[in-house]
Parts: structure tokens; C-alpha cells; sequence
């Protein structure tokens, strides 16, 4: 057992209202520089969709993530062979269109315009030519289900959808979308660290977040490519990529990152979990695409098992970061109450993001073109009547195991009933305790899932490990010894001195 | 009497001075001579490339030598019509400026007064042209073998046995024998005939007389098989170029095209399922567009 301490996320894909204001958070701490105006380290899609880059989750365009390779996993596009042949010209790399030409307005003009016959407007110009543009697309363009023929219905993920489950998705009174927002999963087994030929990208030691490091990046764009989830970005006007750090300068100071610190919604998690990083090969080179999620489930440790505990003192975790992962609520939800799946698992390189996916039960439907507002004796529809096909879930948060997601839904719905029974007591005891016990769910698990999912504090919502660092670095030197002499920005002593 | 007897004295005594010094002068000569000016000089030897050298010293004043001998071409350029006239004279090959102090260049003038003298003697062997001495075997009887043999160090797939580069680094023959070479250096199709055939080119690739030929062969010198071997190459290769199209291009380039064409059509199939276009690019064509 070599037992490491991850940070790791989930996000309550039921609680999204789609407000972007983790996007902007993020833009504005970190990517509103000159070559990361197009980089949105954190982006909110709408599902179906396409996503940003344009239907990044199609491995056959972009060439992202593992494939099994006999008893181990290789990546697609890039590596050793794959990578050397493609390394001064790599087709499957994103082009900015794949992405969007950022711009801003020429706002100036709106006040030295000439006088004229009509109203003055702020032209929109490129911020990568300067140029005026015509604004063709930006990173939310298919946002709400806009224009759906040109995105929502060519989201990869309809793939092994029925023609008429497709119709149906589209249909007016049924149709349906949910957020999904995305930042960097800092996976376990990340391809963007194995595609670097400059070395140049680590996950770090104490908690796992993938790094890239600006002074050896070479911008071979490797990683851009290897990514499944392009979440590292180039940018082009320093030469290096660039990718979500997890805020860590935020977490290192005991703060969430920004995008989870903003949520309106309150959707996002952050915690410890720990997990033996021997089984990594083992676990990413599952055969079968459909036990991936419950290997990679197994990957992750109980943090009261006193033999973990003992694994985990030995090597070096500090009892601090034990204590958080005891108290993670991202082990909650992913371990104890299996709420919670990753992002397309498929793609091998166990990611640590997980979504609670959006339960959307069917209330309303339309028989013989007349509208009715519930189709079932009950208040809500059962699992078999989601208004968004199980099978489009399982393709989004299990590789395909459709058994995962109605286990999941199952879950959330006897939550819910549960949960009405308390509160308004208008179902049948009988309704309740029938979904109750199709998942051996109890009643105190039901409200600690409730309280966890809804009235949650920040500090029960962010559980971040007390960071060691900055007192390791205490214990060696007096870092009053540099104050006044070190100004912000620099990290090397500049040539011509201090 | 005394005043008779001291300008004898003195004469004999500037004459044996004179003697002493000039032997040595020559000494240093002959050294000189046979490094710089054997490829294609004889005293006494007959015509090479450049003419017999007896005598030269009663025809020319040694001013002029010495001009000539630092650089023939400027002398030439500023007019002169002496120096005009032996340019056209000797086929118009032009002899290489030699990098030689004044003392070098009057010392191995010294040299050839003082062997003209004893070549003119009747009988006397031209001992300080070494090349005659040994009567060059003629490359016209030369094999199959030894003109490949040529071909080969021409070409530099056959090693020289002192380690120099081969010929084609810096010369070209037109010849379909083998590809162009290099253009640093002048096209030796005809060089057997314009050098003075055997015995000139052997001279040359004995002791080559040009400054970067010299060089680069100083401490690398072709063996005698060797030079037979090139001398013979050059002369079939000039014999051949009569039948041959003078400007005989590159197959090189024919080939280069024909490869980039077969390269162009693999990389085509190997990389057909490449991602060419934006994947948006559908949709932005359709897209209303200001101008």
C-alpha cells in the first residue's frame, strides 16, 4: 500500500443554476492575461451540448486520454512513438475555432465617435488579432440549449441512443438540459503528466493537484492534446500551457478556490481523499469499460481504518490531512453514500472530480397533444421515466453502466420522498419506505445526505487540509530574514540584484 | 698594386659570400620549389602545365619574378603586357598566388638561376625536378580496375590511406559515371588535358600548388597508387565527356521530386483520418457575416 492524500471535488449537478459566476471567478483571478483571454480554466456547459472545445469528449477528433494496451493503458495521441511523429505537426490538436476567438469592444468609440445620424457602437475586436471580428462563437454559445441542431444534437454522448430516444429528448414539452461545470480533475492518472517530452508537469506530493511548471514548459502542446477533458490550455502569447491550479496559493492559506469560494448555487465539495496509489495501473487498465467506476471507487480508502491510517502516518501524511479526509465530504458522497460518479471514466485517467447527477424526474407530459401535469399516481415519475435517458447519463458518469446511474437516482429519489414525508407528509408511508428499501436506506443516512446537499456550511462544504508547507519552510529558515527585500513577483533574484 | 689587389680581394670574397649565400638561398629554394612550384614547373624538365623555368631568370628581371610569383593574376589586371602575354601563352590557366615571404620568393628564384646553370650543362641531369626522374606510367593503359579505383576516391567510397577528403567534396566531373559533386572548387571534366595530362596532374596531386588544396592535403598526401588511380579517372572521364551531353544535370533532383511525390501520397493515407478542419467549421460557414 503506498497511501497518498488527494484533494478532490464534487459538484451537486442538481443544485447548478447555470450562473457562471464560477467561470468568471476564475477568468478574473487567473486568466483575464494577454494568451488566456480563450482559457476558461473553469466552464460551465449545458448538457446535451457540445461543450467547450467543441465536442471535446469525441476522442476520435481530439485523441485525448488512455487506451488498454495489453495489461496496462497507453495513450491515444500521445506518448513516446505517437508523440515523436506528431510533434511538429499535430493535427488533433483544438485550433482557436475549436475553442472561440475571444474579443472584447472598441468601448472607447462610444464616446469619441463623431456626431452623427445614428447611435455610436462599440465594435467588437478580436483580443488575438486587434482586429474587428464578427463574434462567431464563445465558450457557452450552446448555453440553454442554443441552437440545438448545431450542438445539443451533436453531443457525443447521444452515442448508443435510439433514434426515437433522441426525438424524444428534443421533443418540446420534454425537453430537458442540466449544467455541467468543469474545471481540471487532477486526475490519479493524468495524461497530460505522462504526455509531457519536457517533463515539465507534476501532481503534487502532499495533495495531488497537477501542475505545469511555467520555466520548463517548452510548449510542445502535448498535453493539450493528451487531456480528455482539455482542460490544459495553450497560451499563446508566453509559449507555455497553462492549466487549472486548483487555486493552491488559495488552499494553502486554508481558502476554497475561487470558482467553489463564488458557487451561488453552493454546488461544489472539496475534501481529502486518500487513496493507494499502487493500485493506479491496476485500476486504469480495468478491461471491461463498465466495472470502471467501482474499481476506481475501490481505489479510494476508508480514513478510519486504523491500517490505512498507520499506512498513511508512514508515509508522511500528516495527521492533520487524516483528520480532513475523516471529515471529507467528497468521501461522503463518493464512498459512503455512492451519490457521486466521475466524468466520463472511460477515458482511464481516474479522475477526482465527481458529479451528483441531476435527477429530473418526469412531472408533466403530453397524451393525445394535450398537456397533463403529472403522467404518474404520485407526485413524481420513477427512475424509468427521467426526463433525460438513463442511458445519456451512464454515457456521461459511467462509461455506459446504466446500472450505476439508476442506482444513483434510486438513491436521490428515496432521499427525496424521504424527505417530503418529514416536511409536508402527503405521500404514502408505503411509497416511502418501498424506495427506501430497494437501497437499504435509512433514515439517518437520508437527512445526513439532506444536510449535506442543502443546508450545508461552508466549513462542512470545504474541509481543506491545514498546509504544511509554509512552516516546513519556517522550521529551516527566518523568513524574516527576506521581509522588505523581496518584492511580490519574483521568485529568483534578478541579475541586476535585489 | 694594393689598390689592384684590394677590389680582387674584395671581389672574390663577395663572390665567394655570394656563392656560400646563394647555395644556401637555394637550399631553402629547393624546398620551396618542390612544395609550391613542382606541380607544374620543371627547370630544365620540359613543359607541364606552366612553361619550362630554365633560364627564366635572364628572361625576366626578378622584380617582375617577384610580382608574378605573389600574385599573376593582379599583375595581369594592372596591364601588363609581359605578363598578358604569358597568360595567353600557357592556355590561359592561371598560376595560383603563392602565400611566400619576398626572402621565400628570392630565395627559390635563387634556386632556379642556380640550376639553370648546371641544366644548361650538357649532360647534366635535372636533378632538382624529382617528378622526371621517374618516368610517369601513362594512364591511357590504365585498367578497368584502377579507373574504378579512381571512381571511387573520386566519389569517396573508397578511403584515401592518409585519411584526405575525397575529391567530389569540392569538385564536380560531368560524367555519368557519378553524381555532381561539389561546386567550391573548379569542374574537372577537362583537367587532363588543361593541366598538362599525366604529368602535370600527378605533379598537382603530389604537391597540390592551389592554397586550399594545399592545405587540406598538408598532412594527408595520396599515395601513388592513389594518384594513378584519380590521374587515370580524369583522363577516361574527359575521353568520355566528348560523348556525353555537357551539362549533365542532377538525377539527384529527378529523384528528390520522384521521393517528395511518394512521401506527399504516404503521409496522405497514413495521416487520412487526421483532424483537418475547426470542428465549427460547418456551423461559422453558415453564420451571417458583416462584409
Amino acid at each position: 500500500m503506498d497511501i497518498r492524500s488527494q484533494i478532490s471535488m464534487v459538484f451537486h449537478l442538481d443544485k447548478c443554476i447555470g450562473c457562471h459566476t464560477c467561470s468568471i471567478a476564475c477568468k478574473n483571478l487567473w486568466t483575464d492575461r494577454k494568451g488566456a483571454e480563450y482559457m476558461w480554466w473553469n466552464n460551465v456547459e449545458t448538457k446535451p451540448g457540445t461543450g467547450y472545445p467543441t465536442k471535446w469528449e469525441d476522442q476520435e477528433i481530439y485523441k485525448g486520454g488512455w487506451e488498454i494496451n495489453g495489461k496496462s493503458v497507453s495513450l491515444k495521441g500521445a506518448g513516446k512513438l505517437r508523440g515523436l511523429k506528431n510533434i511538429f505537426h499535430n493535427p488533433y490538436l483544438p485550433v482557436l475555432d475549436d475553442y472561440y476567438e475571444p474579443w472584447t469592444y472598441k468601448y472607447e468609440d462610444l464616446f469619441t465617435a463623431p456626431e452623427g445620424d445614428d447611435q455610436p457602437t462599440a465594435r467588437a475586436v478580436s483580443l488575438v488579432t486587434g482586429e474587428p471580428i464578427d463574434v462567431k462563437a464563445g465558450p457557452n454559445w450552446d448555453d440553454d440549449l442554443g441552437g440545438s441542431i448545431d450542438y445539443a444534437r451533436q453531443d457525443v454522448n447521444l452515442k448508443g441512443l435510439s433514434a426515437a430516444e433522441q426525438e424524444v429528448m428534443f421533443q418540446l414539452e420534454r425537453m430537458t438540459f442540466f449544467y455541467l461545470p468543469r474545471i481540471c480533475n487532477h486526475c490519479l492518472n493524468p495524461a497530460c503528466v505522462a504526455s509531457c517530452p519536457s517533463g515539465a508537469i507534476y501532481k503534487r506530493g502532499e495533495d495531488g493537484i497537477v501542475l505545469i511548471n511555467q520555466q520548463v514548459c517548452r510548449g510542445w502542446r502535448m498535453c493539450v492534446t493528451a487531456c480528455p477533458y482539455k482542460k490544459t490550455y495553450y497560451n499563446w502569447h508566453t509559449g507555455k500551457s497553462e492549466k487549472c491550479i486548483l487555486c493552491y496559493p488559495r488552499l494553502e492559506s486554508g481558502q476554497p478556490p475561487a470558482c467553489m469560494h463564488q458557487c451561488v448555487g453552493r454546488i461544489r465539495y472539496l475534501g481529502v481523499l486518500l487513496y493507494d496509489a499502487d493500485r493506479i495501473e491496476e485500476v486504469a487498465a480495468t478491461p471491461n469499460d463498465l466495472d470502471l467506476v467501482d474499481r476506481q471507487l475501490e481505489i479510494y480508502l476508508d480514513p478510519f481504518d486504523p491500517q490505512v491510517i498507520e499506512a498513511a502516518r508512514k508515509n508522511g501524511i500528516a495527521d492533520s490531512t487524516i483528520e480532513s479526509a475523516q471529515k471529507s465530504p467528497v468521501y461522503k458522497f463518493v464512498k459512503e453514500w455512492k451519490i457521486a460518479l466521475p466524468l466520463h471514466p472511460e477515458f482511464r485517467t481516474i479522475p477526482n472530480l465527481f458529479y451528483v447527477p441531476a435527477l429530473m424526474p418526469g412531472m408533466a407530459s403530453v397524451q393525445d397533444g394535450i398537456y397533463e401535469e403529472s403522467n404518474t399516481q404520485f407526485l413524481w415519475g420513477g427512475i424509468d421515466n427521467n426526463r433525460v435517458p438513463i442511458k445519456y447519463l451512464a454515457n456521461l458518469f459511467s462509461a455506459g453502466n446504466t446500472e450505476k446511474i439508476v442506482d444513483v437516482l434510486k438513491r436521490l429519489m428515496a432521499v427525496r420522498w424521504h424527505r417530503r414525508q418529514t416536511t409536508v407528509g402527503d405521500v404514502a408511508q408505503e411509497i416511502v419506505d418501498k424506495a427506501m428499501g430497494e437501497i437499504n436506506l435509512n433514515g439517518d443516512t437520508a437527512d445526513a445526505i439532506f444536510r449535506l446537499t442543502s443546508l450545508a456550511t461552508f466549513d462542512e462544504r470545504f474541509v481543506i487540509p491545514p498546509a504544511h508547507r509554509e512552516e516546513s519552510i519556517e522550521m529551516l529558515e527566518n523568513t524574516a530574514d527576506v521581509k522588505g527585500n523581496t518584492g511580490f513577483g519574483f521568485k529568483e533574484r534578478p541579475k541586476r540584484g535585489w | 698594386m694594393i689598390i689592384s689587389t684590394q677590389p680582387l680581394k674584395a671581389t672574390v670574397f663577395i663572390a665567394i659570400f655570394c656563392f656560400i649565400s646563394l647555395g644556401l638561398n637555394a637550399q631553402n629554394g629547393e624546398r620551396i620549389f618542390k612544395n609550391s612550384c613542382i606541380a607544374c614547373h620543371t627547370v630544365g624538365g620540359g613543359k607541364r602545365v606552366g612553361p619550362d623555368l630554365i633560364g627564366i631568370t635572364t628572361k625576366r628581371n626578378e622584380a617582375w619574378l617577384t610580382k608574378w610569383i605573389r600574385s599573376s593574376q593582379s599583375l595581369i589586371q594592372s596591364g601588363d603586357s609581359i605578363a598578358i602575354a604569358v597568360f595567353e601563352a600557357n592556355n590561359k590557366v592561371p598560376m595560383p598566388d603563392q602565400n611566400l615571404s619576398d626572402a621565400e620568393i628570392k630565395e627559390v628564384v635563387d634556386y632556379i638561376k642556380v640550376n639553370s646553370t648546371t641544366a644548361a650543362v650538357p649532360g647534366a641531369a635535372t636533378l632538382a625536378t624529382s617528378a622526371p626522374q621517374v618516368p610517369i606510367k601513362s594512364s591511357d593503359i590504365a585498367s578497368a580496375e584502377e579507373i574504378l579505383l579512381g571512381q571511387h576516391i573520386f566519389e569517396g567510397d573508397t578511403r584515401l590511406t592518409n585519411g584526405g577528403v575525397a575529391c567530389i567534396s569540392c569538385h564536380n566531373v560531368a560524367s555519368n559515371r557519378i553524381i555532381p559533386g561539389g561546386l567550391l572548387a573548379k569542374d574537372l571534366t577537362t583537367v587532363h588535358t588543361r593541366m598538362g595530362g599525366d604529368a602535370g596532374l600527378t605533379g598537382i596531386l603530389n604537391a597540390p600548388p592551389f592554397p586550399a588544396m594545399a592545405e587540406a592535403y598538408k598532412n594527408r598526401p595520396l599515395t601513388e597508387n592513389e594518384i594513378y588511380a584519380v590521374v587515370s579517372f580524369l583522363n577516361i572521364v574527359e575521353k568520355e565527356s566528348a560523348t556525353q551531353s555537357a551539362t549533365a544535370t542532377s538525377p539527384l533532383l529527378k529523384y528528390g521530386f520522384i521521393s517528395f511525390a511518394v512521401w506527399i501520397v504516404i503521409i496522405f493515407i497514413v495521416w487520412r483520418h487526421r483532424k483537418k478542419y475547426a470542428v465549427n467549421k460547418r456551423i461559422y460557414e453558415r453564420q451571417l457575416k458583416t462584409s
